[in-house]
């Protein structure tokens, strides 16, 4: 029989070990965070708001085939799951002789991804901009270019912030899918350091802490936006 | 000034112009009066083309539009005729995320491309003059409906139209603030603005009036000075519209 002081000097020995992996994590991940997830979070969601607000207009002009190609796009990207799209990119474009970075390929990926969803909020919140407010920038002799850009999108704007600051947070999370094609942002990251120290309960747990960290950074962020914006509503 | 002939507009199968012609001289200040749904609003919408007639002409200084169903009339005239009209909405519109300045700014700075000291020293002179010189830096939500209206009509005012439109400018407006914007139309009346007015307040009508045209149907019912058709018409549609009203004052 094993004194029992002994069994309890290994628990401690058990603890003081992990206590010291998480800690040696702390930095590498903290690291694969600041330097390859929110940069791909980012540069995905500025291209993609581009492409949204593109594909909204698109959707909302009386041109025919620009308003097709926007419906066909916004409806593959949100019928395929974003894994697969991914591996298409990564994976399988290869065959097709192009081959991709991963940072590119995860850009790309995600950049398609956020125009798809995000149309429909701009789209949506284009519509809920009450039409006397073009009616009033065409009777200052505004075109309709003008008129949006200055008048219209300005409010949308406004409207689209709570709903686009969710689609950036989910991206955050949803970049962690780019793990599956190399690209070595947080969960990669915890991955990798899984591998040599045979922890995984304790290495993916630390690296849910950092996507919550992350958002909740934003979410904060998101707050502070919205009460400065505030200013002019209430109309 | 403005010649409108044989105008026709339609909404589906309601048709609502039914050949409607008018003139309106340098000046002039044109009152349009007439029961709920004759067809006031949509004919002063068809000054700036916020509606498209089907049928008819329009004519506007030296711009000359002949309409015809389903045709189109080329963006750059469409600008060019907006920019010499203004229009004051029974609902304000004002730009909600810019100042009283920066509503009357706007037009100055995106359309006409003035510089922004130039625009700003038009603006602040505008809000003076009707009244709303304290005012400048407040956004619209925080104004009371009598300034945001007189505030829109400083936005009108400032990209210098040939001729101003009111759609009942005082209908959504409290009735101690009526007294405020139509005192503000009448100076413009006074300087010699052209303006192409609708409204239901018969006697600012009166008071204020070069001409008035009393739309019935899709139609215009009598025209003439605020004497003929407010006290000597012998139209029974007009008499009844008439006595109506002033059953109801
Ligand atoms: N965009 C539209 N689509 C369909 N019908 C319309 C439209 N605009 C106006 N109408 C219809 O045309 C008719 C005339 O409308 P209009 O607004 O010109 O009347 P109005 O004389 O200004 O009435 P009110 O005094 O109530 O403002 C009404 O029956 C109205 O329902
Ligand atoms: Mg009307």
């Amino acid at each position: 029989m094993l004194p029992p002081c002994r069994s309890k000097k290994d628990v401690r020995t058990m603890d003081d070990r992990k206590i010291q992996i998480f800690l040696d994590s702390l930095l590498p991940l903290f690291k694969a965070g600041v330097a390859f997830t929110i940069p791909l979070a980012l540069v995905s969601f500025a291209l993609g708001l581009v492409l949204a607000i593109i594909t909204a207009l698109a959707r909302l002009s009386s041109w025919r085939i620009p308003k097709l190609i926007a419906r066909f796009y916004v409806w593959v990207i949100r019928g395929t799951p974003l894994l697969v799209q991914l591996f298409i990119i990564f994976y399988g474009l290869p065959a097709a002789g192009i081959v991709l970075d991963p940072f590119i390929a995860a850009v790309i990926g995600f950049t398609l991804s956020v125009g798809a969803y995000s149309s429909e909020i701009v789209r949506a919140a284009i519509l809920s901009i009450h039409k006397g407010q073009w009616e009033a920038a065409f009777s200052v002799g505004m075109s309709r270019g003008q008129a949006l850009r200055r008048v219209i999108l300005p409010q949308a704007a406004r409207v689209s912030v709570p709903p686009l600051s969710n689609s950036f947070i989910s991206l955050v999370k949803d970049t962690s899918l780019a793990a599956s094609i190399t690209y070595v942002e947080i969960f990669r990251k915890a991955q990798q350091i899984t591998a040599t120290t045979y922890e995984p309960l304790l290495l993916y747990c630390e690296a849910a802490l950092f996507y919550l960290l992350f958002c909740s950074v934003l979410s904060a962020l998101q707050n502070v936006l919205e009460k400065r914006l505030d200013r002019y509503s209430a109309s | 000034m403005i010649e409108i002939r044989d105008l026709h507009k339609s909404f589906g199968p309601l048709q609502v112009l039914k050949g409607v012609d008018l003139t309106v001289e340098h000046g002039q200040v044109m009152v349009i009066i007439g029961p709920s749904g004759s067809g006031k609003t949509t004919l002063l919408r068809c000054f700036n083309l916020l509606e498209t007639p089907d049928k008819g002409s329009l004519a506007l200084n030296n711009i000359k539009l002949d309409f015809t169903p389903g045709g189109k009339i080329p963006q750059r005239t469409v600008l060019s005729l907006r920019q010499q009209t203004g229009m004051v909405f029974q609902s304000y519109n004002l730009f909600p995320h810019m100042t009283a300045l920066g509503n009357v700014m706007e037009g100055q700075v995106t359309v006409q491309k003035r510089s922004r000291e130039e625009a700003r020293t038009k603006a602040l002179a505008l809000l003076d003059k009707v009244g709303l010189g304290d005012k400048a830096d407040t956004y619209p939500h925080q104004l009371s409906g009598g300034q945001q209206q007189r505030v829109a009509i400083a936005r009108a005012m400032a990209v210098e139209p040939e001729v101003l439109l009111f759609d009942e400018p005082t209908s959504a407006l409290d009735p101690e603030l009526v007294g405020e914007v139509l005192k503000v139309i009448k100076q413009l009346a006074r300087e010699g603005m052209t303006m192409v007015i609708v409204t239901h307040e018969m006697k600012f009508a009166a008071d204020v009036a070069d001409r008035i045209i009393l739309m019935d149907n899709g139609v215009i019912l009598e025209q003439g000075t605020p004497q003929q058709v407010l006290e000597q018409t012998k139209n029974p549609r007009a008499l009844q519209f008439l006595n109506r009203l002033s059953g109801e004052d």
